[in-house]
């Protein structure tokens, strides 16, 4: 429940507001929701067209089977580390692919945040900030959409696929509400129209005759948004192919692996491919407060190697400079073994990754102590990680929104970018 | 059509403050009613910002536009056949004395009321179970309870949330005292302290000690359940006789672990609060049992603010009058509605005190303050006009507001004729209010489409739902249904046509919509009617005019 707010912020709204009122004497109405993001910032970072997937381990991956392992100590599990091709840097067995694209990501061994539960997290790690009673924050996607999406692309500029959290556009609005696919890749209901198309054709004539007819009539924005969503809408009807793979696998199944998550990364790599800015792919399963290592043996290899294979893909087609590569829980697991075998929440010192879109390869930021009980150097909260994100994708963190008289930054204030992980 | 006062003044009338005598459509003498007050000060403004005269709304317009502010639904053919046709000088006056004691009056009230207290997403684990809230806010808008009576019961918390209903209010903030100051400074006092929680407000008055001192009087409330009434868990408020806010600090200089000191009651820009000292030797029981509904507390503070603020408070009547002009006028005086301050003044100043003192002494009645609201010449303007915002700063034109996910499905029904015909074939209707199709769906992808300031916002999720969703379940082709009747010979097309406009958009077509929808109900192979019929009612239920009330 943190209600922040910036005073310096605060002093220059007001000095906007006051300056604009006494230069156009009280006529002038300001948009202020777009206040601190310049049509043409938002033009400037579009054109970068950068685009951002996110990987998605739902119930908290255990760094310790993972990136941060703590081999013969207490908390380290029964699993061996091996090496990869990064000279130095090792990561647990379970993740032979990921052993071969080290080069290309990013580790962050120091992340330490503030919500422990589930649902708490799950906001937390998709919009930067802890759920609060008045102020519904928009997720990662929903920014990058607004920030990083092609007004009037025939795709949705924000779509998750089998994924978790339920903040959505928040505050942003509609516009950037995410398009969600079942766990399968399936369109959400209502995406696909069903009428022939000489009746569509027909019904959208007589609609168009009445929309602009009333156009003559009444002039507000309103109207204009509302017609624009339906002309989207259609749009969206002409690229729908782009939600099959069925192609795609047959060439490249293999590579991604014979699961439901490679799939998803695959129709990922088309998407971000067609043009679509942010998709999130969500894997679930993670939450092994028993069996931890059990679950894991099962979770991770095939993790492991859709992951990879989005990582090599990506490469290969020239889009991986231009693509951030996210990949996170909601929390890390416990140091401490229980008597289940398995792990609890964790947020006090876990791992995340990056890679792309400008970020240094082969890079192993952050450490924990021996035992993997508390970030030792160089802490990374999940303010500093959005802050990070959005950096790389060009999207300054400090740009702002309002929801409803409140100023809010992207990322939390106080939040910093970790420079050493920008090439 | 009503005689115009507005359409008659010439430029030099609206130099004057005072209002103009004049034929309006309503009886009693404009100038000792709040409407005049609101038309003068309203055409003053127009006058400084050199604002030509907007022309009146036609009846309509006028017809749809107070029909959904009032009932939310958007009139029956044959209500707006009658109206468009009624030559009754004062048919509009009658008109909104008609839908004022309508019951759907108190529904729709109801509706937009709880919105404003709970929003599409509410805290608290108690808030998704509204029953018992809505019910009781339905019949306090039946008996046009008053405004500062709603509000303390409200603040008071006394009964259960499924029998008495109100005290649902208080235990969305169950545990969070914080964001109970919060949100009632800004739903009751028209103040945004949020950022006092964490400093100083740099430019305004409040300091931390404003928001902890208001925090402090929510920080005994505890959540006790006992029993249930209705199917609904009789949820109590009750107050323990002590326990404190802390306050740490700064939160930028913020400590983990530190203690922090206790914060006094203190009325928001007023006074600390005078409590009676406990006894030495008292001991407050643990926490009230679970099971029994809870005792009173020896001294409540959660019964003093409401008193606080609900008597004799400025901030609360100026909040109350902005907040309920914008519901009808589309923008508040002050704008947005919940952040009055001193870096956001109102763009009518004189009339937002006027409206305040008016709305006071006549005791907070807020169906009194709705009348006069919509018989103003204000309200009745036209939506026409070159000014693209949807809420216009000096209310030059009539503002466009998306029909609510509620007006829309109960309107859509309604056009579509669904209503009448599951009526006429007697069916039980399973489903409650909102049924035909899926709640869920309407109210996710239209509860909630603006953008953070109160702007609308089309969104991708809507218009698929209005392109390939369930308005077929509603258009529904059976025998005696209003969607056949549109194929039948036996009455003129143009005459259908007509009845198509008057059902769905509650006038009658243009000449050249006449003409493009004969078109469109014209063709060769008669099987194909009723497609051509239901493209036809799809095209009027899911356009612009449709969508919105302007």
């Amino acid at each position: 429940m943190n209600a922040r707010c910036i005073p310096l912020e605060h002093l220059s709204r007001r000095a906007l507001l006051k300056g604009s009122l006494a230069a156009a004497g009280g006529g002038t109405v300001l948009n202020l929701g777009d206040l601190f993001s310049s049509a043409a910032r938002a033009e400037a970072v579009r054109q970068q067209q950068k685009r951002c997937i996110l990987i998605w381990l739902n119930g908290g991956a255990s760094q310790f089977e993972t990136f941060d392992m703590k081999v013969g100590r207490p908390t380290g599990g029964p699993f061996r580390e091996i090496s990869t091709n990064v000279a130095g840097t090792r990561i647990c067995e379970l993740m032979p692919c990921m052993a071969q694209q080290m080069d290309k990501i990013t580790v962050i061994r120091s992340m330490r945040t503030s919500q422990i539960d589930h649902p708490q997290g799950i906001h937390l790690m998709h919009t930067g900030y802890a759920q609060a009673a008045n102020v519904r924050f928009p997720e990662l996607g929903a920014v990058i959409a607004k920030y990083c999406g092609t007004p009037g692309a025939a795709l949705p500029n924000f779509i998750k696929i089998s994924s978790n959290g339920d903040a959505g556009s928040g505050f942003l609005g509609p516009q950037y509400q995410p398009f969600a696919l079942g766990h399968d890749g399936s369109l959400p209901p209502f995406a696909r129209g069903s009428l022939p198309p000489e009746q569509e054709a027909r019904r959208n004539a007589l609609r168009s005759f009445l929309e602009d007819q009333y156009a003559i009539r009444e002039q507000a924005e309103t109207s204009k948004m509302h017609r624009e969503a339906y002309a989207s809408a259609r749009r969206l009807q002409s690229a729908l192919d782009t939600f099959k793979i069925d192609e795609q696998w047959k060439k490249y199944g293999e590579r991604y692996g014979d699961s439901g998550f490679g799939r998803n990364c695959l129709l990922a790599r088309q998407l971000v491919e067609a043009g679509v800015p942010f998709v999130e792919v969500g894997h679930s399963g993670y939450d092994t407060h028993a069996d931890n290592f059990t679950g894991h043996k099962g979770l991770v290899p095939p993790m492991d190697q859709a992951w990879a294979a989005l990582l090599t893909d990506l490469h290969e087609r020239g889009l991986l400079a231009s693509t951030l590569v996210v990949w996170m829980g909601e929390i890390g697991r416990t140091p401490q073994i229980n008597n289940r075998a398995g792990r609890d929440h964790y947020v006090r010192a876990w791992s995340t990754a990056l890679a792309g879109c400008g970020l240094k390869g082969g890079l192993v930021y952050g450490e924990t102590d021996v035992d993997g009980k508390d970030v030792k150097s160089n802490q990374v909260t999940e303010g500093d990680f959005f802050a990070t994100i959005y950096r790389a994708l060009g999207i300054d963190p400090k740009t702002e929104h309002l929801a409803g008289s409140r100023p809010i930054p992207i990322a939390p204030f106080g939040s910093k970018v970790v420079d050493e992980l920008l090439a | 059509m009503a005689k115009w006062r507005l359409a008659l003044v010439s430029a030099c009338v609206l130099a004057c403050s005072g209002p103009v005598a004049g034929s309006r459509s309503s009886s009693a003498s404009a100038a000792d009613e709040l409407r005049g007050a609101i038309d003068a000060e309203i055409r003053q403004v127009w006058s400084r910002e050199k604002i030509a005269l907007p022309a009146p709304a036609d009846d309509s317009t006028f017809l749809r536009r107070v029909s959904l502010d009032l009932t939310g639904i958007i009139p029956t053919a044959d209500e707006a056949k009658a109206f468009l046709d009624d030559a009754d000088p004062h048919k509009r006056a009658k008109l909104i004395d008609r839908l004022l004691a309508s019951p759907r009056y108190a529904i729709h009230q109801a509706d937009v009321w709880d919105l404003v207290f709970f929003g599409r997403n509410p805290p608290g684990e108690d808030s998704n179970k509204r029953e018992g809230f809505d019910r009781w806010l339905q019949q306090a808008f039946e008996q046009n309870l008053p405004y500062d009576a709603l509000a303390r019961a409200m603040l008071k918390a006394e009964g259960n949330s499924a029998e008495q209903g109100a005290p649902l209010y208080l235990l969305q903030y169950d545990r969070h005292p914080e964001d109970a100051a919060v949100a009632v400074s800004a739903t009751f006092l028209g103040v945004q302290l949020q950022c006092a929680r964490c400093h100083d407000h740099p430019y305004e008055p409040w300091k931390q000690n404003d928001f902890y001192g208001l925090a402090a009087f929510f920080a005994r409330l505890v959540r006790v359940k006992a029993g249930q009434a209705d199917k609904l868990d009789k949820v109590f408020v009750a107050e323990m006789n002590t326990g404190e806010v802390k306050f740490t600090g700064k939160a930028s200089e913020a400590k983990a672990g530190k203690e922090g000191v206790p914060v006094k009651p203190k009325f928001l820009a007023g006074a600390v609060l005078e409590e009676p000292d406990l006894a030495a030797e008292f001991k407050d029981e643990k926490r009230p049992k679970e099971g029994e509904p809870p005792r009173p507390p020896k001294f409540s503070r959660k019964d003093k603010l409401a008193e606080w603020i609900t008597t004799d408070n400025r901030l609360f009547a100026r909040a109350a009058v902005n907040r309920v002009w914008s519901q009808y006028l589309g923008r508040g005086l002050v704008h947005p509605v919940d952040n009055m301050s001193e870096s956001n003044p109102p763009s009518h100043p004189a009339l937002l005190d006027r409206l305040a003192s008016e709305f006071v002494s006549h005791h907070y009645d807020l169906k009194w303050l709705i009348r006069e609201l919509v018989s103003s010449d204000t309200y009745q303007l036209t939506m026409a006009g070159a000014t693209t915002e949807a809420q216009p700063r000096w209310f030059q034109r009539a503002r466009v507001r998306p029909l609510s996910a509620e007006e829309l499905l109960e309107s859509w029904r309604r056009a579509a004729g669904y209503d009448a015909w599951a009526a006429a074939s007697g069916k039980k209707i399973e489903g409650g209010r909102f049924h035909g199709v899926t709640w869920d769906y309407v109210r996710n992808f239209f509860g909630e489409p603006n953008n953070g300031v109160g702007d609308f916002q089309g969104g991708l999720q809507e218009q698929l739902y209005l392109d390939n969703g369930e308005l077929n379940r509603l258009m529904v082709q059976d025998k005696g249904s209003f969607l056949e009747s549109l194929t039948k010979a036996d009455e003129p097309l143009d005459a259908r046509i007509e009845r198509l406009f008057l059902a769905t958009l509650s006038r009658r077509p243009s000449t050249e919509e006449r003409s493009r929808f004969a078109e469109q109900l014209t063709v060769k192979d008669p099987q194909k009617l009723p497609e051509a019929v239901r493209e036809a009612v799809w095209t009027l239920l899911t356009c612009s005019e449709f969508r919105f009330n302007h």
